[in-house]
């Protein structure tokens, strides 16, 4: 018994001195975001960019005179395990933030508890847009960030046909729902959009597009259906299809013979990450639109690259993957969430979650590798739209850019004005 | 008749009733924060959701440990019960502030403007409840006659049931269906059912509110027990086991087998659904992720590492194997799975009666060890722990 | 005058032998060097000269293999990757670079707009292509374009044709560019007529306009001769669908037969399940992906030995699967012949540890296996389009059912594995090596796998989870033909696949995947053993 109680003293002792110790010069930062399962394809590159970040970050200084310490948790693609890391992040840990999610699903299954907690997540992914939460800061391009302006570039090179393809949920049925809106205002006429045509009740349209489920692998009668939808010479495809199911689908579409000169493809899920498995030989020529390019020819993203793969090389842990690694969009927004994150902690002067959400909504602004990034009350972010064209090694060339775009999440119904 | 096998297990019951049921929600609410004795909200939430998990493998136990139909669907009929009662949560979230109407927001994205026929009934809670027990009950009693009556069994019904928890987790990933021109909206496609606001009029985060869930699941868990070891006491529960061990004997002793077997498969799917109702509201969301056939898979793991063919072996298989994920999620976000797999194996290979068995596996080996008795004479070590 | 002297020097080049097309390259030449403004000259001089050369070059252009070299101060050429080397696009020569010259070496591609331009003066020059199918589609698009400057060069390649479906397609592109320019009335009717004749497909939505503005107009005739013509035309894309339909069924069942088939050995002659199978597919497409990377860093990629790497690959993917299959059956399964349902949890533990083990080493992103050049592009037959890829498949499903066919029935291992699968035990006394029968089975059924994952790699995507795409699936095959039998799995994956395809188009690909799975339900309660269940005397087997 005297051997327990020694041991029990020593062990609440020791305790408390690094407790102490640490609660000093740390401050706990969560990752939440899937390391297995079918989300790990894309969630894990962020990971490896928070890493960096932080690492960066630590080197110059710290937040405040304090290092960051991050706390990563797996949410293994299943939601509930999301619902209940974050839970535990913001209840046992007591992170300050949290950099995490990727589809929405994650998100809305985590909402609810960080706005019990009256925590703070940011979100770096594209989404569909039709949510504010006030305990989320949405880094991510809004669908006027990224298919507006594809959509509109688009219509400039004179095509006239859109083919709408996705994958079954929301993201990809709102963007269309958006989209099919906008194009109508355009004067774009029904028959042009392609897909086939969801009616309600009494029969009206109320929206466009294929849609497939996720993993889906059998692309021939959709090819096929686009091969001959495309055969007048002006048509174009707005693709929302997500993750793996863009290998089987752009396998087909090669193999069909048809070019990107003949009907380009304009993907919204496809960064450079995603090329890394995709025959990029094929695509050449189709588009992508993403606030941020690699091939950016700017010396703040030279800087950014050139630094990340000496990280990679010299300080990343070893079960980063280290070969063959690019940057693309959503590494980007989470690097420059981190930044933002420490512009509000400073500029609040205080970790707390809601003095640093005030900050946040009184406008920060951070120069990242895209451009500058600067935040809205609405919780999103202005910045930089590029759009790019795919080249034979998986880079974009970039075409077109619009600076220091708005981000507005609610755009449903906006268009209708015109037409009706 | 004593529905207990032994004072050790009447014991064991009366304490779990009194720490779970009394003490835990005690130690929730009267303890302030910061006391060593306080039991954080996500705490009990988190172990709310371990005992909806022991309940769903109790049903699965029931089907596989007593009846011998190892069945890979149980996962689903959890699930339809979830749904069931998270669409009369998904109803009460009250008026959406960007869309103002009452309907659920997927509902409003996707352009509909009225509730559909089919969603409506959920609004009301007695609808809800007793749907989340019959609908995955008619689920199984359907599908249970085509399949019993043509005496599919062993691997084939496995297979059967994994494919069946396949299309209709299909079904249920997608946010239409579109029949003859028309257009229905269905069950929140990938993002599910969340963002739940109020349960029987009261704030659903509260931690009121998620001591009485928790109590509620405790008390499910526990009368589950209870009826499982009563029902295995009487002629009924005899015919079931004597099903697991030489179904073609009983079945030429004259007994319905197929009868037999169907209500089995209902009740424990009415019983996992209602699980999946109480795990709804303590998890926060339901979505069809919940439906694959790795989730039934889960389960069919939690039985056989808690052991299978025990009263209590499920509950334990289920509590372990949770937290052991949920520990190397965190301390090993690389290898966590390597590390369970690597369990599974050991599992199947070196421990066929499961945690429970453990005792009564190991017993030879330490009575040789400390030098008591020979190796072979107390083999009366039957996996009969309770 | 600067055209005479030019087809003199073309002549005069031509009678020495020299590049014939020299012309061409050196208008290209200078295409790919010259500004913007410039580019509206060049390119109107490339249109007079219709050389096929055009199109080589431009395709080359667009997928980077074209570069500016400075050879001196004063003069920059341009040079064209040709497999390893770099060749001078003006005569074609092969240049060495040396290496303190390399960085005088830069990659040109043209703009978007250029290419656009450049698809015009291509596409017409496909007109005149040697390829029957290749004229065919140039036809088309120029005459959906429907822009009346390109009816005088597809009037006289009509007349001057002599391939008979080349010449419909002619008048079929023709008649569609009347559509929108004609003359007077009865021209327009003619026109639709002849295209319902044709069974024109492209023309379809253009008449079917015309038909609705003529209702509007009061026109009957013009209507009615509409209404033929498009019931005509209907009938016709009927036929194709019907077929296209089989024949991607056909397809998709081979791939599910190439999964099921290693299973339905593993499964049906050992009692296995083992769902893990998945991983063993994958560890195929990993195999490919290695070997890639292999003949790419000791050949280079231009080369013609890369090639080669699939077909390398298919006989090393068996190799390394059946070699871990045999692994994994003496070190794992031996202990679980008895009991098939552990068996399914151990192998489910094993799947996890297997995903996860990829995950490590090769990340778990996708990786990316390539095509080799002699699969790519596709058949074109009646409309109906089918990749090589998918050809390979197909042929590939087939030789592995021969040869699967031949083991089990012409060798002595064969033999053995039918007794063992008959009645284990008398097998055993009869003398016949079990354990080793065993083993080797569940190596050749993984080493079936991984050839699966082979092939798959050309068709999808290769990733840590590729294998749990397709392990219902296989199950589902194995269950409906009969577990034990491999001519049943075969018929049940080619009539899955099939009636997956017809129901996709009236149904989409989810509920489509949603009713085959609930037949399939439907056909067990009449065939509960599947379509050639095992006969056995035993109850309860």
């Amino acid at each position: 018994m005297k051997l327990l109680k020694k041991l029990a003293l020593g062990l609440s002792l020791f305790a408390l001195i690094t407790s102490a110790a640490k609660a000093d010069d740390t401050v706990k930062v969560g990752v939440l975001h899937s390391l297995s399962g079918t989300m790990a394809i894309s969630e894990t590159s962020l990971r490896d960019i928070l890493l960096f970040t932080f690492d960066e970050i630590n080197a110059a200084g710290g937040v405040l005179g304090k290092k960051i310490e991050p706390v990563v948790v797996d949410g293994a693609s299943d939601w509930p395990t999301f619902a209940e890391k974050a839970e535990q992040l913001l209840a046992q840990d007591k992170v300050a933030v949290t950099f995490g999610c990727w589809t929405s699903v994650s998100r809305k299954f985590v909402l609810p508890i960080y706005e019990k907690y009256d925590g703070l997540l940011f979100y770096p992914v594209q989404y569909e847009g039709e949510e504010m939460s006030p305990n989320i800061f949405y880094t991510a391009e809004a669908v006027n960030q990224q298919a507006i302006p594809a959509v509109d570039y688009l219509l400039k090179e004179g095509y006239e046909k859109f083919y709408l393809i996705g994958t079954d949920y929301v993201y990809p049925q709102t963007t269309n729902l958006v989209l099919f809106e906008y194009l109508q205002s355009k004067g774009i006429p029904v028959e042009n959009i392609g897909g086939g045509l969801r009616r309600d009740a009494s029969g009206e349209v109320i929206s466009a597009g294929k849609y497939t489920p996720f993993s889906h692998t059998d692309y021939q009668q959709i090819v096929a259906e686009i091969k001959a939808f495309a055969a007048s010479g002006d048509a174009c495809v707005i693709n929302t299809i997500n993750g793996d199911s863009n290998v089987p689908f752009f396998k087909e579409i090669a193999a069909s013979g048809l070019t990107a000169d003949d009907c380009p493809i304009v993907s919204y899920s496809l960064s450079e990450d995603e090329f890394r498995s995709l025959p990029t030989k094929d695509l050449v020529g189709h588009l992508g639109c993403w606030t941020y390019f690699m091939s950016l020819d700017t010396p703040a993203n030279k800087k950014f690259v050139s630094n990340f793969q000496k990280w990679l090389k010299k300080d990343a842990p070893s079960y980063v993957q280290k070969e063959g690694r690019v940057t693309c969009s959503p590494m980007v927004l989470s690097y420059n969430g981190v930044y933002l994150w420490k512009a509000a902690v400073e500029k609040a002067g205080t970790f707390d979650p809601d003095e640093v959400i005030e900050a946040l909504w009184s406008g920060v602004s951070f120069d990242g590798p895209g451009g500058t990034v600067k935040t809205q009350p609405n919780h999103h972010l202005t910045k930089n739209v590029y759009i790019g064209e795919t080249l034979e090694d998986g880079q974009f060339e970039i075409l077109e850019s619009f600076n220091n775009v708005y981000g507005e999440p609610f755009l449903k119904g906006t268009f209708l004005t015109e037409d009706s | 008749m004593n529905v207990f096998d032994s004072k050790l297990e009447t014991r064991g019951f009366i304490v779990t009733m009194i720490v779970l049921l009394f003490a835990i929600p005690m130690m929730n609410a009267f303890f302030p924060e910061n006391s060593f004795f306080h039991i954080s909200s996500f705490q009990l939430s988190l172990w709310g959701k371990y005992v909806t998990y022991a309940i769903l493998a109790m049903s699965l136990n029931v089907l596989w440990g007593y009846t011998g139909m190892l069945c890979l669907c149980q996962s689903l009929f959890f699930a339809l019960g979830a749904y069931a009662f998270g669409m009369y949560l998904v109803l009460h979230i009250g008026i959406d502030d960007v869309y103002n109407t009452p309907l659920p927001v997927f509902m409003d994205f996707q352009g509909y403007t009225e509730l559909p026929w089919y969603w409506a009934p959920f609004e009301y809670a007695p609808f809800a409840v007793v749907a989340s027990l019959a609908i995955p009950g008619l689920v199984a009693f359907v599908f249970g006659t085509l399949i019993f009556r043509s005496r599919i069994r062993g691997v084939y019904f496995s297979i059967i049931t994994q494919a069946l928890t396949y299309a209709l987790m299909l079904f249920f990933f997608k946010n239409n269906l579109e029949l003859f021109g028309q257009s229905y909206i269905l069950f929140g496609g990938n993002n599910g059912l969340n963002d739940f606001k109020e349960i029987f009029r009261a704030n659903i985060n509260s931690a009121a509110t998620q001591r009485w869930l928790f109590i509620a699941s405790v008390v499910l868990m526990l009368s589950v027990y209870l009826l499982i070891a009563w029902v295995l006491k009487t002629k009924f529960g005899k015919v079931q086991q004597a099903i697991r061990d030489s179904e073609n004997r009983i079945r030429f002793s004259g007994y319905s087998t197929s009868t037999y077997k169907l209500l089995i498969f209902t009740a424990c799917a009415m019983i996992a659904g209602a699980a999946g109702a109480l795990y709804v509201p303590q998890v926060g969301g339901i979505n069809a992720n919940e439906m694959t056939p790795a989730k039934s898979l889960d389960v069919v793991v939690w039985v056989a590492f808690g052991g299978r063919g025990t009263k209590f072996g499920p509950i334990l298989g289920a509590v372990v194997v949770s937290l052991l994920k949920s520990f190397f999620l965190r301390a090993a976000p690389d290898s966590w799975l390597i590390i369970l797999g690597g369990i599974f194996i050991f599992t199947v290979l070196f421990m066929p009666n499961g945690l429970v068995g453990l005792p009564g596996q190991l017993k030879p080996w330490l009575n040789r060890i400390r030098g008591n008795k020979p190796l072979v004479s107390e083999e009366a070590s039957s996996p009969s722990v309770p | 005058m600067k055209k005479a002297l030019f087809i003199l020097a073309v002549f005069v080049s031509s009678a020495f032998g020299e590049v014939d097309n020299e012309a061409t390259r050196d208008v290209l030449e200078r295409l790919a060097l010259a500004g913007k403004s410039e580019q509206t000259g060049v390119l109107a001089e490339l249109a007079q000269l219709g050389d096929p050369f055009i199109k080589e070059f431009v395709d080359a252009w667009r997928v980077g293999e074209v570069f500016s070299y400075e050879i001196s101060d004063t003069e920059t050429i341009v040079l064209q990757r040709v497999s390893e080397n770099y060749r001078r696009l003006s005569n074609d020569e092969v240049i060495e670079i040396p290496n303190t010259e390399s960085d005088k070496v830069s990659k040109i591609r043209p703009s978007r707009s250029l290419r656009r331009e450049l698809k015009k003066i291509t596409d017409t020059i496909d007109l005149a292509s040697p390829d029957v199918g290749t004229r065919m589609d140039a036809a088309l698009k120029l005459g959906l374009s429907q822009r009346l400057e390109y009816m005088e060069s597809l009037q006289s390649k009509f007349e001057a044709e002599s391939n008979a479906r080349a010449k419909a397609a002619f008048e079929e592109a023709i008649n569609i560019i009347i559509l929108a320019n004609h003359q007077s009335p009865e021209e327009l009717n003619q026109a639709v007529q002849r295209l319902g004749e044709l069974k024109s497909l492209p023309g379809r939505d253009q008449i079917s306009g015309i038909q609705t503005k003529a209702v509007e107009e009061g026109n009957s005739e013009l209507a009615s001769i509409c209404s033929t013509a498009l019931r005509q035309i209907d009938n016709r894309q009927r036929t194709i669908e019907r077929w296209g339909n089989l024949v991607r069924g056909l397809s998709l069942g081979s791939v599910l037969l190439m999964v099921a088939f290693g299973l339905a050995i593993t499964f049906g002659l050992m009692g296995i399940i083992n769902m893990a199978h998945g991983e063993f597919i994958a560890i195929g497409g990993y195999t490919c992906y290695v070997m890639q990377n292999i003949f790419a860093s000791s050949f280079g990629e231009q080369s013609a030995a890369y090639q080669w790497f699939f077909w390398v690959s298919l006989p090393i993917c068996f190799l390394v699967a059946g070699g871990i299959g045999y692994g994994l059956e003496k070190g794992l399964f031996r202990f679980l012949y008895k009991r098939p349902l552990e068996s399914l949890l151990a192998t489910w533990g094993l799947s996890m540890v297997m995903q996860q083990l990829f995950r490590l080493k090769f990340g778990a992103a996708n990786v990316q296996v390539n095509t080799p050049d002699i699969l790519i592009g596709n058949f074109d037959f009646w409309g109906i389009a089918l990749s090589y890829t998918r050809v390979f498949v197909v042929a590939f499903a087939g030789f592995v059912v021969v040869m699967t066919w031949l083991l089990l029935t012409k060798t002595n291992l064969g033999l053995y594995i039918r007794a063992v699968m008959q009645n284990r035990n008398m097998a055993s006394s009869l003398g016949i090596p079990v354990s080793r029968v065993n083993s080797l089975t569940f190596a050749f059924g993984c080493g079936l796998a991984a050839l699966a994952g082979a092939a798959l790699s050309q068709i999808g995507n290769v990733g840590p989870s590729m294998g749990q795409t397709y392990i219902v699936d296989s199950f589902m095959v194995v269950v409906v033909g009969g577990v034990g039998n491999l001519l049943g799995a075969g018929i049940s994956a080619l009539g899955i696949g099939t009636v997956d395809q017809f129901l996709q188009p009236t149904f989409g690909p989810v509920m489509g995947k949603i009713i085959v799975f609930l037949m399939i339900i439907l056909f067990l309660q009449w065939k509960p053993g599947g379509l050639f269940p095992t006969k056995s005397r035993s109850m309860d087997d």
